[in-house]
């Protein structure tokens, strides 16, 4: 028996080994998010967009959560915020109201800008727990600026959005 | 501590022992076949006796695997591996048997190798935003996706022990610790599961195995074995 101890504590120790599970939670990865930096047309410094509302056109949902989007519904912006795109289709479309408020019947009174963003959806694996999650490759935000356009000017400075932790877009106003 | 077989040191029957092949099959793989449809495996073992207490061991199996990792309730992807492997490496018996008695508790090792396919078969999106997707993860596609030519090879650790139930068959039982020293990754997937190694463990490379083994032993001849020379106290 004294020689059969050891061997059994090895047999147990590498059952052991089998139940230590670490990966069942995701924590690896997530689709991402639309980054948009705000900036002062001027002198390209950030600047705040004042009562910033962004709705969006394709399902009437209004952005507003300070954890996921980095803002509140009609809040002064933050220099920079989230928002995500739709992975079923190769379009978005957003409308960013600046000074966004109603008047008595409701009607909106801010100046709204839409804008349409394209891209294509690719997968990518990140992990067991997570699977796949989607990337939007070649964006592009084709639109024409008119007088009375709040935002001047924008610059994509990545076109492939793999990851929600830099600014993507720049937005100059 | 001194053993019976040892004692006094003046045996007058010079002891044989047999030396050959030995052959079998794991039952574990065959019965888990049959209960699980998402399983089908087989695994031959066969093992050599080159010396008292060394054998030179191999393996060689096949497996099907087919996996689904949940999301809580909701399916993420779903995987199907399929292939072949060979281990090969020795057996070194601890066990001291009692004349006439052929059992064996081993430890070992071996060098494993590999060959398999994985295929996706289909996936979802993992998303936390749910503002577009209320309800559920987007499909992000039905169709099979093939990634073949995968290889893997690692070395493993193996304990076990062997019992003669009935003359010339063995039942035995071993547990292995493996750890991936070598693999061929697909696109835009993992190796998550290797044939013969089991589950991937991410980040740390190990894999747990096991086998319960229905063998029998084929003498080929016999060698007279050597005296051991009583320790000295």
């Amino acid at each position: 028996m004294k020689r059969l101890c050891p061997i059994l504590l090895l047999f147990m120790a590498i059952i052991h080994f089998s139940s230590c599970e670490k990966d069942d939670i995701c924590v690896e990865g997530d689709t991402p998010l639309l980054v948009i930096g705000f900036y002062d047309i001027t002198d390209t410094t950030f600047k705040s967009v004042n009562n910033l509302r962004i709705l969006s056109t394709d399902n009437d949902s209004i952005l507003n959560s300070t954890t996921e989007y980095g803002f509140t519904d009609r809040s002064n912006s933050p220099d920079s915020i989230s928002m995500p795109l739709r992975i079923s289709e190769t379009t978005t479309t957003f409308q960013f109201i600046s000074g966004s408020s109603s008047d008595d019947d409701g009607n909106e009174i801010g100046n709204i800008d839409e804008l349409q963003f394209n891209y294509t959806v690719e997968s990518s694996f990140v992990s067991r727990a997570c699977g796949f999650v989607a990337s939007y490759i070649d964006l592009d935000i084709p639109r024409e600026v008119t007088e009375e356009d709040w935002i001047q000017s924008i610059n994509i400075i990545e076109s492939n959005i793999t990851a929600s932790n830099r600014i993507h877009v720049q937005i100059f106003h | 501590m001194t053993w019976a077989q040892t004692e006094g040191g003046n045996d007058t029957i010079a002891r044989k022992d047999s030396y050959g092949l030995r052959v079998g099959v794991d039952l574990s793989r065959q019965v888990l076949g049959a209960l699980k449809d998402n399983y089908n495996g087989l695994e031959l073992v066969g093992d050599f006796r080159l010396s008292d207490r060394w054998w030179l061991a191999v393996e060689l199996g096949n497996e099907e695997r087919t996996q689904e990792e949940l999301l809580a309730e909701t399916p993420l992807y779903k995987y199907t591996t399929s292939g072949s492997y060979v281990k090969l490496g020795g057996d070194y018996n601890t066990y001291t048997n009692w004349f006439g008695m052929r059992n064996q508790i081993h430890i070992g090792g071996r060098y494993a190798y590999s060959t398999f396919s994985s295929t996706v078969e289909g996936f979802r999106y993992f998303n936390s935003n749910r503002i577009f997707s209320p309800d559920e993860l987007l499909i992000g596609s039905t169709e099979p996706r093939e990634l073949s030519g995968l290889n893997a090879s690692w070395l493993e650790f193996v304990v076990g022990m062997k019992a003669e139930v009935i003359k010339n068959i063995y039942i035995g039982i071993t547990a292995r610790l493996g750890h991936l020293v070598g693999e061929k990754d697909p696109d835009n997937f993992k190796n998550l599961w290797i044939p013969g190694f089991n589950k991937v463990t991410e980040g740390a490379k190990w894999g747990v195995g096991y086998n319960y083994t229905l063998s029998y032993f084929l003498p080929l001849y016999k060698k007279v074995k050597k005296k051991e020379v009583p320790e000295q106290e």
